[in-house]
């Protein structure tokens, strides 16, 4: 997933209250406290705030991990644009190439940057 | 053969866009377009050709009708998470020959829309989690030989799509996670000879083949967590190149003689939370890239671990064991180690653990340790916390603390002890004596400097710590001024904590105890 220049309402549509569809509980402060089964729980940083935000997918450079009791977004390696889980990338930063799953600076040997 | 790697696109332009763009979205100049979250119920017209990432996720689109996107010939990422989808026309998707994201999680669908992924022969991801998918039919990613990374986890699926997955050899991850599937059989992942991730943690799994994990050569990660797994999946002899497998809270009893012998990349194993009675002393050998091994609660097991060649080892945790002695060569293969707690076994007695010399935490609580040689602990210099308590330790050599000078929490509470020495315990600043009924002398605190808190076996022996006038006699309040020097009694006392602090109806019981 390419980043827009503008975030997308999941993103950008952080509102400081409760407008947002995936929220359960939410104050207008703190923005969702809880989720609706199936979104993913995110606390986005604005400022010195803290704000909750719930999402059908994680924010770039975060995964998504499901479980009965909640759904979080967890941070993917640093090389990673996005990935499957902490150890697979799907998609890489700049200047990184991606193989099986690893952000590499160079391609393993016999193969070519495309 | 010159197999592709993935440089990721140029970033997109900055500011806002003076795109073609529909009045319900926010382009940007490189052909990105947000529609999400507007309360749309179709694809909102108006959009430019080049579109080439468009989101309409967290809408009310419920269907997709034939067509609806054939004017973005150049469309590579479409998100259409979260609008209650229930139908895609089986024409919807025509078109879209350069797709290669398509997000369609948080929907309604309860199967997986295969007459409309079809030609999708770009496609790389595709995103089918958090639906009610109850089957997956045999052709569902037929046209999909670029397919990469999918997602079908939280659905209602009762089996492995083994059909489905037949032709997939350039998959590489795979989720089917917080399904209903009960067993795996034999050969269910044969031709997937690229996957890497397999995910199916939260289902219901009992039974697997001893051949299911056939064919999956390139497989690193394998998460079976929390299912229901009786015996050990001895079928991941299949996988030479293991690195992470969970399979805690199972019901897995045993692990097997050489359980991991196929396995010799592992790096991590989570098994816990299994009611494990046996654990093959030879299972965790050889395995070079392991760095924790945490065992709980094996309660029938009685031999130590053979660990030789897993000398990477930083974690050890091996508790709840019937184990009795420790291998006097350990230390010869865990050169690394740093955490090591063999607390709740039956460990009678220690060997020299000089070779460990990046130990920093050592837990040996609650076993039957009887004595601490002078070499137990020797050049543990980086060691910190010794919990030692819940022994039979009657004796210390003078010596035995000698080169810990990092270690600050020193425990060594409910054992036999008459004596300590304190020599070496120079950064000590948390030690705890208390339950050495037999340890009555009164503790100087000349060689603990930075002791800042301490319980004792007796009130009256805080006195040596935290200064008790109306305690002591005249005559013993002098020894222990003079022992522990004047002025270091008032520093000492600001911001020490000792207990059982000494009080009105505490005195002296020493005394009274020779009076009995």
């Amino acid at each position: 997933m390419h980043i827009p220049l503008f975030l997308s309402t999941e993103i950008s549509g952080v509102s400081s209250g409760c407008q947002q569809g995936g929220c359960l509980t939410c104050s207008d402060y703190n923005g969702c406290l809880s989720c609706k089964p199936r979104f993913f729980m995110h606390l986005e940083r604005i400022g010195m705030k803290q704000i909750g935000v719930c999402m059908t997918s994680c924010p770039p450079g975060f995964y998504g991990t499901r479980s009965p009791e909640r759904n979080t977004c967890t941070k993917c390696r640093l090389e990673c644009d996005s990935c499957f889980n902490k150890n697979f990338c799907t998609r890489c930063r700049a200047g990184f190439y991606l193989h099986l799953g690893k952000c590499q600076e160079n391609c393993p040997e016999g193969l070519v940057r495309s | 053969i010159c197999l592709w790697c993935f440089l990721r696109p140029g970033a997109a332009g900055q500011g806002q866009s003076t795109a073609v763009c529909s009045p319900s979205c926010s382009c940007d100049e490189d052909g990105g377009a947000d529609c999400s979250g507007r309360g749309l119920t179709t694809v909102p017209a108006g959009l430019s050709a080049f579109t080439y990432y468009l989101d309409l996720s967290m809408n009310n689109i419920t269907e997709l009708p034939a067509y609806v996107f054939k004017n973005f010939p150049y469309l590579e990422e479409l998100r259409l998470a979260g609008n209650d989808l229930s139908f895609i026309h089986p024409e919807a998707l025509s078109g879209l020959h350069q797709l290669k994201v398509l997000m369609l999680q948080n929907n309604q669908l309860k199967t997986v829309p295969s007459a409309a992924l079809k030609n999708l022969h770009s496609l790389q991801s595709l995103r089918l989690d958090a639906n009610h998918i109850t089957t997956v039919p045999d052709d569902s990613f037929e046209g999909l030989q670029q397919l990469r990374h999918l997602w079908l986890d939280d659905n209602n699926l009762t089996e492995v799509p083994i059909g489905s997955l037949r032709h997939q050899a350039n998959l590489q991850a795979l989720t089917l996670a917080l399904n209903r599937i009960s067993q795996i059989p034999d050969n269910a992942f044969a031709n997937l000879t690229s996957l890497v991730v397999l995910h199916l943690h939260n289902n219901r799994i009992k039974e697997i083949g001893d051949n299911c994990f056939a064919g999956l050569t390139n497989l690193e990660t394998l998460d079976l967590n929390f299912n229901n797994l009786m015996v050990f999946p001895k079928a991941i002899e299949a996988l030479p190149k293991l690195k992470e497998l969970g399979f805690h809270s199972n019901d897995i009893a045993s692990i097997p003689e050489g359980a991991f012998h196929n396995n010799p990349l592992l790096r991590t194993i989570h098994l816990y939370d299994n009611p494990l009675s046996f654990v093959g002393a030879s299972a965790f050998q050889n395995l070079s890239d392991l760095h924790s091994l945490m065992l709980r609660g094996a309660s029938m097991m009685q031999d130590f671990p053979i660990l030789t060649w897993t000398n990477n080892l930083e974690s050890l945790t091996l508790s709840g064991t019937k184990i009795s002695s420790i291998p006097a060569d350990l230390c010869e293969d865990l050169k690394l180690l740093r955490t090591l707690d063999l607390s709740y076994n039956e460990i009678k007695g220690l060997p020299s653990l000089h070779g460990c010399v990046r130990l920093q935490e050592i837990s040996f609580q609650h076993n039957h340790i009887q004595q601490i040689e002078r070499d137990t602990f020797q050049g543990l210099s980086a060691l910190r916390l010794l919990d030692l308590s819940r022994n039979e330790i009657r004796f210390i050599h003078r010596d035995a603390f000698l080169t810990l000078t990092a270690l600050t929490n020193l425990d060594l509470s409910m054992n036999s002890l008459t004596v300590i020495p304190t020599t070496g315990l120079s950064a000590v600043s948390q030690l705890k004596l208390s339950g050495n009924p037999q340890m009555k002398n009164v503790l100087s605190a000349k060689n603990l400097p930075k002791l800042r808190s301490i319980s004792v076996p007796y009130a009256y022996q805080c006195c040596a710590f935290v200064g008790c006038d109306s305690v002591t006699s005249s005559s013993e309040e002098n020894d222990v001024k003079k022992s522990t020097g004047g002025e270091d009694v008032e520093r000492i006392s600001m911001i020490m904590h000792c207990s059982p602090s000494p009080g009105a109806f505490k005195p002296c019981e020493h005394l009274l105890g020779n009076w009995m």
